[in-house]
């Protein structure tokens, strides 16, 4: 590893750890202005104060501001969470824990299909620029990433499972199922295919479907674009202009040629998509009622449950810092040119 | 990678000015419009679609009261009734002993009036009530015992025996049925035939699903456009700025922004929402937050690339004035793509005030607003298509326009700007 390539990711790396704090202080005290009062929405109005002052001890919540603050911080350095304020006061950690492996259940085929369909229309359309094709894929995917995810998914939940009943309206599995299923992972696609339980992995890939099809197709709006501007940028350099003056077929050249350089830096702007991809997530978990890591923040955000809310915005924001932070130490390590 | 899109000045243009541009030099406005057309193919369609698009969406927005026909927040008519579909009358059935009775005759507290469970016949009922009550004098309150059946010959048996004292029914599922009891006859209209439906059908509180969405355009349009320019009076300054300056505050500034910028905006939106609580203002303010990174990004980075150029370092020899050389000659040089970015933002700013609403962190309940009709709707999914579709479409059709008018915009002004 050159000297300068070790520089470059060591201030990248530590780029990453200020840009997490800054939007877990952002939310910390955010949260903290809210109107709203945990205690009051976990006891109930009719619960004396006297109660309610004891309760917010036990919890911490009587401590000065500052001292809150850096408990939280430091909790994060720690990666333990503390416990949430509310519907039973569990480890934030197990809470997380439960939801998250529905998300990943919901983004991993999501963004894989926004992979494929992206890569492959985007080279289209650029390979054609400015011929009718092209124009009649850009605006597919203006009006792609133009409909609100949660409409396009209470759309598909209107053809496909009310009028034509095929795939399940909402959830993760059958709920008669459900109350033999067990999933220790709480992946259930892995689990069912562990236990070789076919009827609830069938039940679970038919409920994912839906789902991720909508997350897929709505990031793929934006994506499509992204590629083609890359691969337009692409085919105009030297070697394709070499290439297609030694008489190389015009389709090896994008699909092979250009494509194959074209490719990390599609996968980094793949990675850029991950923030959007979190909060489509929200929205597709909302309108298939899947308990992610999505629903469980628009819901404690409800409840003013600061501690659980705080965290999972932590987990988001390491989540996304991690994404960009690996896109562009893979970029640096294929691109010699990128350096600090 | 950003940094290196950002940074390359745009490529050298052939040096070459071709015939369509000299042209462009002789001719007055509209024409220059129509001759470019043939130079920009696809995208100067494009932004012709999309502008008379918005065109029709402003004027929509601009005076919704010509085009709505009903009030969008009153009940106008029967609840869910499907687009086009006329409501349908109701009639009271009654024996044919009790005379030429009406509902005023019946409606009292001691008699009952049946009807089948679910049909809108109890609406039609309620209505008819209400009515009678909203006319008649102090005092006098019409409130009928009201009686549920599960089929239509369950109802009229009662009726026959004496246990009801009338029976609320559509007339086309009575007509052959009632001879089957010759005790019985229909009385009275209840409510009758309207000639016309709403064009988009009813909501489940019986207001049309139409005018609310006329009415949403002008609250979609306020929060797009007002997040979008408070965005933009924010974030294209502090880019100027920070680009301009340099150094320590400009190293702070873009920190942050990168951090706003990285994470996912929706829920950052809804963090933000759910502070300020339900509220136009509000989710201005919410949405408006988002979007200032991308301002200040694609500005700042403008100011790097510009601030090296000849023409300004030639204006610093001379002893501009920083603030001029800042407004005069650096300011207009960020002018397309600040276009490019308005345009595309309030696309998605509209997008984004419908998926806070749709969560609940919206505006007050009850607002003509598409997100909201569409949270409603999300529980009636199963049978009225109706309720959802149309303010999808609409927040779709909206969205659509602004953005395919940045992007075309961007594909003609600035080939070179990949940045959302």
């Amino acid at each position: 590893m050159s000297n300068s390539l070790r520089r470059y990711l060591i201030t990248r790396v530590l780029m990453t750890i200020p840009m997490v704090l800054i939007l877990v202080t952002i939310i910390f005290f955010i949260m903290r202005v809210l109107p709203g009062d945990p205690i009051r929405s976990q006891l109930g109005p009719r619960v004396s104060e006297e109660q309610a002052d004891a309760l917010r001890e036990r919890l911490g919540l009587n401590r000065p501001l500052i001292i809150q603050y850096v408990d939280f911080i430091g909790d994060m350095l720690t990666f333990d969470f503390g416990t949430a304020l509310t519907q039973g006061e569990r480890p934030i950690k197990d809470e997380l824990g439960e939801r998250l492996p529905a998300t990943i259940e919901l983004t991993i085929p999501a963004i894989t299909l926004t992979a494929i369909i992206g890569i492959f229309t985007g080279a289209y359309a650029a390979k054609n620029r400015k011929k009718p094709i092209d124009y009649i894929i850009r605006l597919l995917s203006i009006i792609l990433s133009s409909i609100p995810i949660f409409f396009m998914g209470l759309v598909f939940q209107i053809l496909v499972s009310v009028r034509v009943p095929i795939f399940p309206l909402s959830g993760r599995m059958d709920t008669l199922m459900l109350t033999t299923f067990e999933s220790p992972t709480n992946f259930y696609v892995v689990d069912a295919l562990i236990t070789r339980n076919w009827p609830a992995l069938w039940s679970a890939i038919m409920h994912l479907i839906l789902p991720s099809v909508t997350l897929g197709l709505a990031l793929s709006g934006v994506f499509v674009r992204l590629t083609r501007v890359n691969m337009i940028e692409m085919l105009q350099s030297d070697f394709i202009t070499a290439g297609r003056a030694r008489g190389i077929a015009e389709n090896k050249l994008v699909f092979k040629h250009a494509l194959r350089n074209t490719f990390i830096p599609i996968l980094t702007l793949l990675g850029l998509q991950f923030a959007i991809l979190l909060a489509g997530a929200v929205l597709t978990e909302t309108t298939f009622s899947l308990p992610g890591v999505g629903r469980y923040l628009v819901d404690r955000i409800q409840l003013r449950d600061y501690t659980a809310v705080q965290s999972t915005i932590a987990v988001f924001a390491m989540f996304v810092a991690a994404i960009s932070l690996l896109m562009d130490i893979l970029y640096a390590f294929v691109d010699p040119r990128i350096r600090y | 990678m950003k940094k290196d899109i950002e940074n390359n000045p745009t490529q050298a243009q052939s040096s070459e000015t071709p015939d369509w541009l000299l042209d462009l030099d002789k001719v007055g406005f509209i024409r220059r419009i129509f001759l470019a057309r043939k130079w920009y193919g696809g995208d100067w369609w494009f932004v012709a679609i999309s502008a008379v698009l918005l065109l029709f969406i402003i004027i929509v927005g601009v005076f919704p009261q010509w085009f709505a026909p009903y009030d969008p927040s009153a009940e106008v008519g029967p609840s869910l009734l499907e687009p086009g579909v006329a409501p349908s009358s109701y009639v009271l059935v009654a024996p044919i002993e009790a005379g030429e009775i009406t509902l005023v005759d019946i409606g009292d507290k001691s008699n009952n009036i049946g009807f089948i469970i679910g049909s809108p016949a109890s609406q039609a009922l309620r209505e008819a009530t209400d009515t009678l009550n909203d006319a008649a004098p102090e005092g006098v309150r019409y409130q009928p015992r009201q009686m549920r059946y599960e089929t239509l010959a369950e109802g009229l048996d009662a009726l026959a025996a004496g246990e009801i004292d009338g029976f609320v029914a559509a007339p086309d599922v009575l007509e052959n049925v009632l001879d089957g009891y010759p005790t019985l006859r229909i009385a009275n209209t209840l409510r009758e035939d309207a000639s016309k439906g709403f064009v988009m059908g009813t909501n489940q509180i019986g207001q049309d699903v139409f005018s609310r969405i006329i009415w949403g355009t002008r609250i979609a349009l306020i929060v797009g456009l007002s997040s979008a320019i408070v965005s933009l009076v924010i974030g294209v300054p502090l880019g100027l700025i920070s680009g301009f300056t340099g150094g320590p505050l400009d190293r702070i500034l873009t920190l942050i922004m990168d951090s706003l910028y990285s994470f996912p905006g929706l829920i950052l939106a809804i963090s933000i929402a759910a502070v300020l609580g339900a509220g136009i203002g509000n989710i201005i303010v919410s949405i408006a937050v988002l979007y200032i990174p991308t301002y200040y990004r694609i500005v700042r980075g403008q100011t790097l690339a510009v601030k090296k150029e000849l023409y300004v370092e030639a204006a610093r020899s001379l002893g501009t004035s920083k603030l001029k050389i800042l407004t005069k000659y650096i300011f207009p040089n960020v002018i397309p793509s600040v276009v490019i970015i308005f345009s595309v933002n309030v696309g998605d700013a509209i997008l984004t005030e419908a998926g806070l609403s749709f969560l609940g962190f919206g505006l007050p309940p009850n607002t003509p607003d598409w997100g909201i009709d569409l949270a409603r709707g999300q529980d009636y999914v199963r049978r009225a298509w109706w309720l959802i579709t149309y303010p999808g479409l609409m927040v779709t059709m909206v969205t659509l326009s602004f953005s395919m008018l940045g992007e075309s915009l961007s594909e003609i002004l600035n080939p070179k700007l990949t940045e959302r």
